[in-house]
Parts: structure tokens; sequence; C-alpha cells
């Protein structure tokens, strides 16, 4: 493998802000690191023509299943079986 | 008289009266007892043992009322209030679970030494893994702490597990069996499926576990056939071999892959080259499918309405959603998100084309086998290399089986994969069930539980 461009600093703090994580100094020049590595592997598929091919968003070719106006909603857990705490206030 | 019986063995020796279900269920639970401390296959051991027959089930299985954690400290108390899918139909069927088995956290990894519980132990060298994600399943049934196990697939962690733990492992069709109620990971990939001692347990708890569900609006209408039945049909297949899946194999795994294809050719089967995609890609597609879906099914995990807090996310899950919050964040998506997306679609007519030409493909499972625990530092991409070989079959959504096919030079299990065509898994069951009839599979799960017979 070539060798690979890290991410910068800033870039992972703002990965973390927009996914919640706390990372510690370390953690994060690990992951600049490691981040920049895998994404220089995956750019490998460039090497492959893609121009005619269309996004997949199904494996199996499912079809939209839409909900029938008056039909019963059996799906949904019953609210009252989903709290397990004693009422606090 | 009990050791080493199959489910449907059990089953009869129940009808027959020679036996009954509590005394089945004592046996399993006395052997965890005795084997569970070294091998740390069962996080959690039913308390409740109900009449049935007895299964392990993996820790990402909601069961109502039974500490479900996925191996993952954010989950370290959840104690599930609905019950998944998978667990609804094996209770309806008369199945007792036996308790909860280790795994990767959130099924990240291919080892389980990503479990916050410590990794699970191979029964055949217990300074080895066992595989992963569903090692822990995998290890129960191969020391036979339980006479099967069900796990789950997102892309390897039914059949890579099954490879190093010396038995069968079969990946349904995406959609086959309902994700409902299994802890999401990438929810374009998940699958659950068995883990058993033999390929006939395989066919009949996949007959249990498989169709549409309501609650999953990715589960199949398409109707479940008897995969009993027709796996025991007299068929010969025209089998497709891929160059590129066999390249970079251990000698002495290379050797018994090669071994079993002449069998396969002299039972009658033909054996065709086919040209399939590299793998090399689908790890790429993988990569960044997987993280993607990561880190939004993980953004759910915010410990406000149950569970722990953020902070409670090991280093494999932290590095998984800050890759999927890379590959999906602006200006990234296209490049990465949506090229890959593109290039599965490739994948799947790949497969398509050769599955014209041929009835299964055959590849090794794994391209070395067991690794020593902390050896997987040591190979680039954090261990997704142990799974290139089963990618592929992942991404596009095609179910594969892995059967044992002899011991290396260090006396470990290596796995043979068959992937078939969608929807056919009569197919690879058939021809797995020949390949057992044949071989008895070298005597490897045998030895496996004979390795554990006091």
């Amino acid at each position: 493998m070539s060798r690979t461009q890290a991410l910068s600093k800033d870039e992972i703090l703002h990965l973390a802000k927009l996914a919640k994580l706390n990372l510690t100094d370390k953690e994060i020049e690990k992951y600049q690191a490691q981040l920049g590595e895998t994404i220089e592997y995956v750019k490998n598929l460039d090497e492959l023509n893609t121009e005619k091919a269309l996004p997949t968003n199904s494996v199996v070719d499912l079809k939209n299943i839409t909900f029938s106006d008056g039909d019963k909603n059996e799906r949904n857990l019953k609210i009252d079986k989903l709290f397990q705490v004693d009422r606090m206030m | 008289m009990l050791l080493g019986k199959s489910l449907l063995q059990l089953k009869k020796l129940v009808a027959e009266k020679k036996v009954s279900y509590k005394e089945i269920n004592d046996f399993f639970l006395k052997r965890i007892q005795k084997y569970n401390s070294q091998l740390n296959a069962f996080l959690t051991v039913s308390k409740n043992q109900e009449t049935g027959l007895p299964i392990a089930i993996k820790d990402n299985f909601c069961v109502k009322g039974l500490r479900t954690t996925a191996s993952a400290k954010v989950l370290n108390d959840f104690i599930p209030n609905y019950e998944s899918t998978v667990t609804t139909r094996l209770k309806k069927n008369g199945f007792n679970f036996l308790g909860k088995t280790n795994m990767d956290a959130w099924a990240h990894g291919s080892s389980t030494e990503t479990s916050d519980y410590g990794p699970t132990k191979n029964p055949w060298d217990l300074s080895r893994s066992p595989g992963g994600s569903s090692g822990g399943t995998a290890a129960a049934v191969s020391a036979y702490l339980a006479p099967a196990g069900i796990g789950s697939e997102t892309a390897g962690s039914v059949r890579q597990p099954a490879a190093w733990s010396g038995i069968v492992g079969l990946k349904p069709t995406f959609g086959r069996v309902s994700r409902y109620g299994v802890i999401a990971m990438g929810s374009s990939f998940d699958c659950p499926g068995p883990m058993t001692i033999n390929v006939e347990d395989a066919a009949f708890l996949l007959k249990q576990i498989a169709g549409k569900d309501q609650f999953d609006a990715t589960s199949s209408p398409q109707p479940v056939v008897d995969y009993q039945n027709l796996m025991k049909k007299t068929r010969k297949f025209t089998i497709g071999i891929s160059e590129d899946y066999f390249t970079n194999l251990e000698k002495g795994l290379e050797k018994k892959i090669q071994e079993s294809i002449e069998i396969f050719q002299k039972m009658g089967h033909t054996v065709k080259k086919v040209k399939l995609l590299s793998p090399k890609y689908s790890i790429s597609v993988y990569t960044i499918l997987q993280r993607a879906e990561v880190s939004s099914n993980l953004a759910r995990y915010d410990g406000i309405r149950y569970g722990n807090d953020r902070t409670h996310f090991g280093a494999e899950a932290k590095r998984r959603i800050m890759l999927g919050t890379y590959v999906l964040s602006y200006g990234y998506y296209d490049a990465f998100y949506k090229k890959a997306q593109k290039v599965r679609t490739l994948i799947i007519e790949n497969f398509k084309e050769v599955f014209k030409e041929v009835d299964v493909i055959l590849t090794p499972t794994t391209p070395v086998a067991a690794l020593k625990l902390g050896e997987f530092e040591k190979y680039p991409f954090f261990g997704e290399m142990m799974d290139v070989l089963n990618e592929p079959a992942a991404i596009a959504g095609i179910p594969a089986i892995n059967i044992p096919v002899g011991l290396d030079d260090n006396s470990l299990p290596v796995g043979l994969s068959i992937m078939g065509n969608y929807f056919d898994e009569a197919s690879i069951l058939n021809l797995a069930y020949q390949f057992e009839n044949e071989t008895d599979f070298f005597g490897v799960i045998k030895k496996g539980i004979s390795n554990y017979g006091k």
C-alpha cells in the first residue's frame, strides 16, 4: 500500500462532534492514522467503471409496503408494555 | 448417551420417551457449568429452564426478560421487554434457550476479542480465537455445550466462526429470516442463521425461523420450502470456482480445500471455472457501507431511554462510528457511499451472471485457520481480511454455508463455503448434505465434541 494520507486533527474532532463521541488525545491521534489508511484502501473502487450502474437500494428487489386505510395496526408495541420503571413524578 | 446427539436425534429420543427434556437440559447445563469458565462461550445462562429442545442464542437477539447485551457495556443491564421474531418462532416451536452467547461487541469483528466481556476461546486450542462475531455460539456448539445455536451474520459472522471452530454454519439469503429484535449492525446485510453439528439440523432450524414477518419490512414474502426434504433429493451440480478466491491461502488449508474439490468431482459433480469480481473490491464496498450503517444504527444509543451513555462504547465501535460518519458526511457521500452502492450493484449483477452458468460456487471460508488471540492486531484492517472471502456473498445477499473439510497442519479445522443463488438454500444444503454423507466431514465435528467428552 502506498504511503497513506492521515486525516487532520480538525477533521477527526468534527466527526467526533457529529457522532457525539468524546475522544482522548491518544484516540484522536490513532484515528487520524487508521481512518486515513482505510480511506486510502477503499479508493480501489475507482478502478471499476460504475458509469452505468445504479446504486443498490435493495439486494432482493423488495417492493414498498404500504398500510391500507382502515387496517388495524397490530405491528406497534403497546405503550403500556414499554415502560418498566416506576413513575418518577 | 446424550453426548454428540444432534437436535433431531434428541427430539426423537424424547418422542420415544427414552429421555425427558428436563434430563436433556440438565445435561447441557452441567456441561456449561463445567466448561464455560475456560471457554467463555456463554455470557448469561438462563435461569428459567422450561422444557423444550435446548439451543444457544447469540447475545444480540432480544429475548424478553433475559439480559441481552450484544457483548457491549452500553447495554450492560439491558433486559428487553420484547422478543425477537427468531426467538419467538423458536419458543413457539418448542425450543428452550440455554443462554446467551458471547460475540464481538455489537458484532463488530471476526474474533470475539472486541467483546466487552472478554474473548471466547477456541475449543480446539484455548490460545486461539473461535472466530466471530458469533464466536460464542460457535464454541458452545463445537464443544457441545449446546446441541445447536443461533448466530447472526453481517459479513462472515456465521461462516467464519463455524469454519474456525469446526462446525456447520448457514447464512441464509438476506430477508429469508426476520431481523426484528436483532440488535442492528448493518441493516442491509444482517442475517440470522443456524450453527449446528450436522447439515440436517441446519435445514431443520432454518425452516423454524424463516419466513415473512410483519415486523420486518425487508423480510421476504417468498414461500419457505421443505429444506430437509429437498436436501435429500439425489442431484448432480455444476460447481463454480473463481481463481481470485484461491490466492494467499495458508498451505495446509489450501491442500484440504483442493482435496475436497476433488471429492466433489469424484462424486459426479461438474467443476467449472467462473470469473467473479475480485474480493478485494468487496472489502472496500463492505467497509464503506457497513460503517455507514453502523454509525447510523448506533446513533440511537444515547443512554436516555435505556442503556448507558455513549462514553461506554469500546474502541472498535468508536472507530467504526467515526469512519461511518466520515463516509456519510457532506462532500464525501458521493465519493464513498454512493460509489460503494454502485459497485454493490456490479457485484450483484456479477453473481447473477455467474449463476446462469453454475448452480453453486465453492470457496475457502477463510484464508487461514484460527489465529491466536491477539494476533489480529498484526493484520491490516483489524481482522477484515479474515472475512475477505465471505464479504462478496454478504454484499450480494446470497446464501452460503460453511462445512468442515478436515484439519490443517496445526490440527485446526478448515472450512469450505458453498454459495448459492438467491433463496436457493435448498441447493447448498443438498450439496453440503451429500458431502457429509460421503466424508462425515473427516470426523472433525465428532473430534471437536470428543475433546470435551467427559
